[in-house]
């Protein structure tokens, strides 16, 4: 019986187990040893000569402006990609939630480029963009309007390559939301019906709140993503003209030879910004959500 | 049921048709030589066991045509040495084979024998982990003025020999001469030349150029060149700060480069793909003149339906270059050196192992004897074009020698950005780039 009984008390973790190490080995050994690093001027070919520098390698980099540039960046970029992405895809999961055949191929449509690579999806619009040549030149001229330097001028690089990640994000997370537009029961909006509510007052209390949980989750999901944001900026821009695409962590990727305590530190950083922004938006947020 | 399959049907065809569109690569050619073009290149041969046979392993960076002479290279010291085996392995561009090096090193698998891009040599030879090279030399009784000297820059490091070229390269005008010739101007040989020709070449239709006049690839090579050019050095005599900014030079070089943009004399590339984009403007001609690494001669001449021809950068103060490509380092951690010792000894001074390269690839002559060969004279009475190249070697000069240099030529690809694309204050930016420059060297 008392034998039964350990058991049962060690049961539990028994279970865990082999879940834990694999968070501990992949997840929590790494972020131990990014803090270790981010305290040594390292030499990665040679340990002998890695030198313990403290808290040397913070203070560098919040003296610095190039880091202050790449935050900005970064928070201009997640700013728009969230604000774009959850817009347009509220405004077409609004849209699509009609059946219809129409409406199918639309949502395919629109699905299409998150099943497509982001590499090739940025090749493609970096021949699009290209200013002499690119497609979207040709038509902005074609309907008499001034071209744009697109990827090659630090005034539009960024928003250039914001628009290509709303492009790419938009399927996704429309449907997501029409999955929740769908199971909201039809019962409430016949109530409403009766109540003679408008139509935006029905969007306002019924629809919003009720795929609150969702939006919350995108919400989340997307800050977090975009502020790893990565691939679409090596390939398009490589971080130019003049940094106006560095983003936090193509920042960090370009230390990667040459200072790689330095880019720890950045790394530990980065840990912390997301960490803050993920810890406020629930404080603030939890109680909007409208959980059923 | 039907919309289901009907939405499965529209998803298929749209994702058929954005395949169709394809893909290309974005090989980032026309930076310091021509590396990595096409990957697959993987292991060269597999090792072949065998009684006392010694398996050497060698890594290298050079993809597509440039790659199979390698392979080549490799085959041939194989056929003619019984007891040893070199492994050659492509790990694509020079960068990705230094970020590889750096891991594999740490972790006690690196190979025995490496190509490395000149300007790392100081930083792996900083980390004591390069052989000296100078026993060996002097055991096989070789001696280091045998090489070309103007490729020996990056050689020694504290006095000891840590690398040997063996794919150099260095930048070169490349000339459209028909175009020239057409507008009655000739090559230009200085800056003042340079100025009036580039102009003269500008093709202006209401606010679009349908042709520049000279162009260069977006790296930190040709400024370099120009620094030197205008008797500024980039790094000052005891390495503490840059040796461009005070003495004027560096703003000599950015205000010039300012003013052929302004006119349309000089289209500046965006960064991405930047050699591949100057390369076939010229070829189109678009441009009359690129500034261009002699790794593309061959490219070119085998490209271009006009008269082209290479002459050495106009000089400013003086003609100057800096080198550029790959050198070849045996690592300390090898247990094989005396075979890695004999494979480096073949491929440099061999006829059938470097000269042979050379030959088939377009680099330069790494030695005398390369350079008084009979194959190699015939083939400089053939095109003309590549014996400039060698010629120009006279004025090399490679003044961005320091350990730290990867970490600051970071920030010196900014100051340029600032400068060629936005338009920032010349004096200003390169204050912002010496502060930064001697922060980084003081550490």
């Amino acid at each position: 019986m008392d034998k039964k009984r350990i058991w049962e008390g060690f049961r539990p973790y028994v279970l865990i187990a082999p879940a834990m190490a694999g968070i501990f080995l992949f997840v929590m050994y790494p972020v131990g040893y990014l803090i270790y690093l981010s305290l040594f001027k390292y030499n990665l070919l040679n340990k002998d000569k890695s030198r313990f520098v403290g808290l040397d390698n913070f203070t560098q980099i919040l003296g610095r402006g190039d880091f202050y540039k790449a935050l900005w960046n970064t928070t201009i970029y997640t700013a728009g990609v969230v604000v774009l992405t959850m817009l347009l895809s509220l405004l077409f999961a609004v849209w699509l939630n009609k059946k219809g055949r129409f409406n199918s191929i639309v949502q395919a449509g629109i699905f299409t480029p998150h099943v497509v690579s982001i590499v090739s999806i940025s090749l493609v619009w970096l021949w699009l963009m290209e200013p002499n040549q690119g497609l979207l030149n040709y038509v902005l001229k074609l309907v008499g309007l001034p071209p744009s330097d697109w990827l090659q001028s630090s005034k539009t690089a960024l928003m250039s390559i914001i628009i290509v990640s709303v492009w790419q994000a938009i399927g996704y997370y429309t449907l997501i939301i029409v999955a929740a537009l769908q199971s909201i029961s039809p019962s409430i909006y016949e109530a409403a019906a009766l109540d003679n509510a408008s139509k935006f007052k029905v969007f306002y209390k019924i629809t919003l709140p009720m795929i609150s949980p969702q939006l919350f989750f995108i919400l989340i999901i997307m800050t977090i993503g975009s502020f790893k944001v990565f691939d679409t900026v090596q390939v398009m821009t490589g971080g130019g003209p003049n940094n106006a695409t560095t983003t936090l962590v193509y920042y960090i990727y370009g230390f990667r030879t040459t200072n790689i305590g330095y880019a720890s530190a950045t790394g530990v950083l980065l840990m912390a910004v997301i960490g803050l922004l993920t810890f406020v938006y629930f404080r603030l947020l939890a109680k909007k959500v409208h959980y059923q | 049921m039907k919309s289901k399959w009907f939405t499965l049907l529209s998803i298929m065809v749209l994702f058929s048709l954005l395949a169709a569109c394809g893909s290309g690569g974005t090989a980032n050619t026309g930076n310091t030589g021509s590396a990595g073009e096409s990957p697959g290149n993987g292991t060269a041969e597999a090792p072949s066991g065998g009684e006392g046979v010694t398996t050497v392993q060698f890594w290298h960076s050079l993809g597509g045509k440039n790659g199979e002479y390698m392979d080549a290279l490799i085959q041939r010291f194989n056929e003619s040495h019984e007891d040893i085996e070199v492994v050659g392995t492509f790990q694509g561009s020079y960068d990705e084979t230094v970020t590889k090096l750096q891991q594999a090193i740490a972790s006690g698998t690196g190979p025995d024998v490496s190509m490395l891009e000149r300007a790392y040599v100081q930083m792996f030879a900083d980390a004591e982990v390069l052989e000296d090279l100078a026993p060996y030399l002097e055991q096989s009784g070789i001696s280091a003025d045998d090489f070309t000297p103007g490729l020996m820059g990056h050689s020694y490091f504290n006095d000891k020999l840590v690398s040997l070229p063996l794919n150099r390269s260095t930048p070169i005008l490349h000339v459209n001469k028909t175009l020239l010739d057409e507008l009655g101007l000739s090559v230009p040989t200085t800056w003042e030349e340079m100025k009036e020709v580039a102009n003269a070449l500008v093709v202006k239709e209401g606010n679009e150029f349908k042709r520049y006049g000279v162009s260069m690839p977006y790296d930190t090579w040709y400024p370099i060149a120009m620094i030197s050019q205008a008797g500024g050095s980039f790094f000052n005599e005891d390495n503490t700060s840059i040796g461009f900014a005070d003495n004027g030079a560096g703003e000599k070089v950015f205000s010039y480069l300012k003013d052929l943009q302004s006119t349309g004399a000089l289209y500046y590339p965006p960064a991405q793909d930047s050699g591949n984009i100057v390369n076939s403007m010229f070829v189109e001609g678009k441009v009359g003149m690129i500034f261009q690494s002699t790794g593309s001669i061959g490219g070119l001449a085998s490209t271009v339906d006009f008269d082209y021809v290479t002459a050495f950068l106009p000089k400013d103060e003086v003609y100057a270059n800096p080198t550029g490509g790959a050198n070849v380092t045996m690592l300390s951690s090898s247990k094989n050196k005396d075979a890695a010792w004999e494979f480096i000894r073949w491929m440099e001074m061999e006829e059938e192992g470097g000269l042979e390269f050379i030959l088939q690839s377009g680099y330069l002559p790494f030695t005398k004897q390369m350079v008084e060969s009979e194959q190699m004279q015939e083939l400089w009475a053939k095109e003309p074009n590549r014996k400039v190249a060698y010629d120009q070697l006279e004025f090399a000069v490679d003044t961005n020698k320091d350990v730290a240099w990867p970490e600051i030529m970071h920030e010196f690809f900014s100051a340029i950005e600032a400068i060629m694309y936005d338009s920032k204050d010349i004096p200003s930016t390169l204050d912002t780039f010496k502060k930064e420059t001697e922060r980084i060297l003081a550490q």
